[in-house]
């Protein structure tokens, strides 16, 4: 018995060296079992299905609910921004308030680092429509600030693509805000 | 004592949850410094737009919305290779190795992509294959990095590919790698963390091959590198950690030699604030109780023991004390103590029994602490979720690896469960969409209909129809009369007047005259019509080709109008879309059910693996407590029997 017990601590301290080698592994890999990797394809697997479905959702509901001749987009595009940090866009197309966005911090550096958000998709009529929007942010030396364009446009048969187009502009040190039409 | 020991507390997470996912934190999936270029599609910018706030899902479903709709103009192979960044930060590897393989070639030099981009693609897919275990990938794919070129573009990168491939070759089982691994070894310089952290991957490598002399070698190189800490250029938390494991390390060595003298001066070296303190600790105790220095032995387990926190380490601590009073000769004492640890470790026990057997996903959940935002749990750049222990006990198991890929697997499935359960709600609208949509196309149908019916269409066509026979029996019989002008006609009705008037009056000498002239009037108007008929006729002709030709246009509308309301294939294909979209929708609904099903047995698995170890761990400490109960009450026994015989 006595011997039992003085060879208990060399246990301990081989099981210390071996968790002292185990935790050598935490800057190595950790081999994965043939089931984890299983797992992992399959999930893999599944999430290009869901990719390609909710693409085909995507498509579907376009064609649903903004037919191609008289489907609209408005998209947002912010460059650079360091003359405004974005706050929120409303729109207006024919005098009717149609959509309007509050930022978070993340949306504002996705649309600074060149992202453009799709603002709004809707339908209209071929002819003549007007389309405006508001902008509103803190601008140079943390002023608040609105600025607001407008843009008369054609509708013809064809989708219709929009840009509202925030930038810094140098020559005075000012954000402008511009609608341009996608061709 | 409390303030160091929260100060540990707070050194122990962020080695479980930052050590051992420090490869994941250097950099993002792309360098994003430059300014950016203004897009020139704009499914390609939705796309950047979700791709920058961390969407993969959502932007990956645009880039394949974009490819679906005729592919991005404008950008090169640039969509491609966000594209595969995505899958990589979504977890799907092997897509995106096909993708960058792909885009990039073998060679790694098919590509319009600048040589640093290609570079860290190549870079990344490596470093995401290396994480997941799968070496021989990893390897592949860091092999095609150009070591100048990613050296030239980014020197952090540069130094952590130089690890990663010398890590690479420290594992293989090829012995002519070493000189290889030696001089990739030599691009860092001694005191990078990289080069650090290699060093101590080398010792244990060395020492696991039996070669105790070398590996202690090294371990003393490496402290003299990091030690003093004024050298450090990285964050000094991370060499601190570093050369705590060091001397742990070196200590333990000694230990497995019986040099424990040297054991207790490396770890008298160590700071009380260390990450390791309580390995240590024990260390302290094991080498002083064999040294010879039990008072010293339970100083440290008594340390110890009086830690605030769970950790593995204090298991061992009830155990070690009885042992070190029975080292003390304190048999009564050391009995006692024997007691209380074996009810300790039978309570802990029959704990993890419970433990064991209320395992369930919440309960672990429950334990488990996710960073959020306003957006939702935070990820790394390789998607795995930003998460510490509620409970530290569990830490051991949710610094693997393979931990870490399960939890990020089981958040994404339940995404897509959430995902599909959100679009099956939506399939009830899109029949209503369709339904309205028919509705309106009918009520269109109606007011055409009605539209059409005004104009008399028919009504039209057979006039149309008696003129034309008019014509053509005219032109058989070549009947002047018939193509008169509208002029000629009025003159014609004028002499008919005259003719008329003059058959009333006596034909004698008083109307003689008068009838004269009539008869030259006739005569010359018969000459006209006879020699206009050519030219009447062509103009009769013309008119009519002119009316048949847009009668014909009339009908040719008519008939596209009535097809267009008979044909219901518009309807038709987007009512079969939505079957079909549905259905689909509900196969991978099946298939994530499983997914999720599988994703969590795996991760209670490994949680209840971990527990079964630690329960079977504390069997060994128990019996061993019991057997020395036994024996240490025999022997006082035996010796208050002994004691009694000589009274006697």
């Amino acid at each position: 018995m006595a011997d039992y017990l003085r060879k208990q601590l060399p246990a301990l301290i081989v099981a210390l060296l071996l968790v002292f080698t185990a935790s050598v592994s935490a800057q190595s890999n950790r081999e994965s079992g043939n089931d984890d990797a299983a797992v992992a394809e399959q999930v893999e697997a599944l999430k290009k299905k869901v990719i390609r479905l909710n693409r085909d959702l995507f498509i579907l509901e376009e064609d649903l609910l903004f037919p191609a001749n008289t489907q609209v987009a408005v998209f947002v595009s912010v460059d650079t921004g360091k003359f405004l940090e974005l706050d929120a866009v409303k729109l207006k197309v024919d005098d009717e308030i149609v959509a309007s966005h509050l930022y978070t911090e993340r949306q504002v550096t996705a649309l600074a680092r060149g992202g453009m958000q799709r603002l709004y998709i809707g339908n209209l009529k071929t002819g003549r429509h007007q389309i405006t929007a508001f902008v509103e942010g803190v601008g140079p030396e943390q002023r608040p600030y609105k600025q607001a364009a407008s843009l008369e446009f054609e509708k013809g048969t064809g989708t219709a693509a929009l840009e509202i187009r925030v930038e810094d502009r140098s020559s005075n040190y000012q954000p402008s805000v511009s609608i341009l039409e996608w061709e | 004592m409390v303030s160091k020991v929260s100060k540990l507390f707070r050194g122990r997470l962020v080695l479980f949850t930052g050590m051992l996912l420090w490869l994941t934190t250097v950099a993002s999936v792309q360098a994003e410094e430059t300014q950016p270029e203004r897009v020139k599609d704009l499914r390609y910018g939705w796309a950047l737009y979700e791709y920058h706030q961390g969407n993969a899902f959502e932007a990956l479903t645009q880039l394949a919305v974009a490819r679906e709709r005729g592919g991005i103009d404008g950008h090169g192979d640039y969509p491609a290779l966000v594209e595969g960044g995505l899958m990589l930060s979504w977890g799907m590897t092997r897509e995106a190795s096909r993708v960058f393989t792909q885009l990039l070639g073998d060679d790694g030099a098919g590509s319009t992509l600048a040589p640093d981009v290609r570079n860290q693609a190549w870079f990344y897919l490596g470093k995401v294959f290396y994480l997941e275990g799968d070496h021989a990938l990893a390897r592949k794919n860091l092999e095609r990095v150009n070591g100048d070129v990613l050296a030239e573009a980014n020197h952090e990168l540069f130094r952590e590919w130089v690890y990663l491939q010398a890590r690479l070759l420290m594992m293989s089982p090829d012995s002519g790698d070493e000189s290889k691994r030696i001089s990739l070894q030599a691009l860092l310089e001694d005191t990078d963390i990289w080069a650090l952290y290699l060093r101590y991957n080398s010792a244990v490598s060395t020492l696991d091959a039996g070669d105790s002399v070398a590996a202690e070698a090294e371990l003393k190189k490496l402290i003299s590198i990091i030690d003093p800490p004024s050298l450090a250029d990285e964050p000094d938390r991370e060499r601190q950690g570093m050369l705590s494991r060091a001397r742990l390390s070196l200590a333990q060595l000694y230990l497995r030699e019986n040099r424990f003298e040297a054991a207790l001066e490396v770890l008298g070296a160590m700071s009380l604030s260390g990450v390791y303190v309580e390995q240590a600790l024990f260390a302290y105790a094991v080498a002083a109780a064999r040294q010879g220095q039990p008072e010293r032995a339970l100083d440290a387990l008594d340390s110890l023991s009086n830690r605030e926190l769970f950790s593995p380490w204090r298991q061992q601590v009830p155990f070690a004390r009885a042992y070190v009073l029975e080292q003390m000769n304190k048999p009564q004492r050391a009995l006692s103590a024997f007691k209380q640890a074996a009810d300790h470790y039978a309570a802990r026990i029959e704990a993890l029994n419970n433990t064991r057997a209320r395992l369930s996903e919440e309960n672990l959940m429950a334990q488990l602490e996710f960073r959020r935002d306003s957006d939702g749990i935070l990820t790394d750049s390789f998607g795995r979720l930003q998460v510490e222990p509620v409970d530290f006990s569990i830490a051991e198991v949710l610094a693997e690896e393979t931990f870490q890929q399960a939890l990020a697997e089981l958040n994404e499935l339940y995404q897509m469960q959430s995902f599909i359960a959100e679009r099956q709600a939506r399939f009830e609208s899109f029949r209503v969409m369709l339904e309205t949509r028919e509705q309106q196309r009918r009520i269109r149908i109606a007011q055409t209909r009605a539209a059409l019916a005004s104009q008399q269409a028919d009504q039209w066509q057979q006039l149309q129809q008696a003129f034309s026979e008019k014509i053509s029996a005219a032109l058989a019989e070549e009947d002047a009369r018939f193509f008169m002008t509208s002029k000629q006609k009025a003159l014609r009705e004028r002499l008919d007047q005259v003719e008329a008037t003059l058959a009333g009056l006596p034909d004698d000498e008083t109307t003689a005259s008068q009838r004269a002239t009539y008869r030259r009037m006739r005569a010359h108007f018969d000459w006209w019509i006879a020699n206009d008929y050519g030219v009447n006729r062509w103009d009769a002709q013309k008119q009519l080709q002119d009316l048949d030709r847009e009668m014909e246009r009339f009908q040719s509308q008519r008939q596209r109008v009535e097809a267009l309301m008979a044909d219901d294939a518009r309807h038709d294909d987007l009512a079969q879309r939505i079957t079909a979209s549905e259905q689909e929708l509900e196969s991978v609904g099946e298939e994530v059910s499983n997914a999720l099903r599988s994703a969590r047995q795996k991760l209670l698995h490994q949680v209840d693996r971990m527990l079964e170890a630690r329960q079977e761990e504390i069997s060994g400490y128990l019996l061993a407590s019991r057997h020395a109960q036994a024996r240490l009450a025999d022997q006082l026994f035996q010796e208050s029997q002994s004691a009694g015989a000589s009274n006697e």
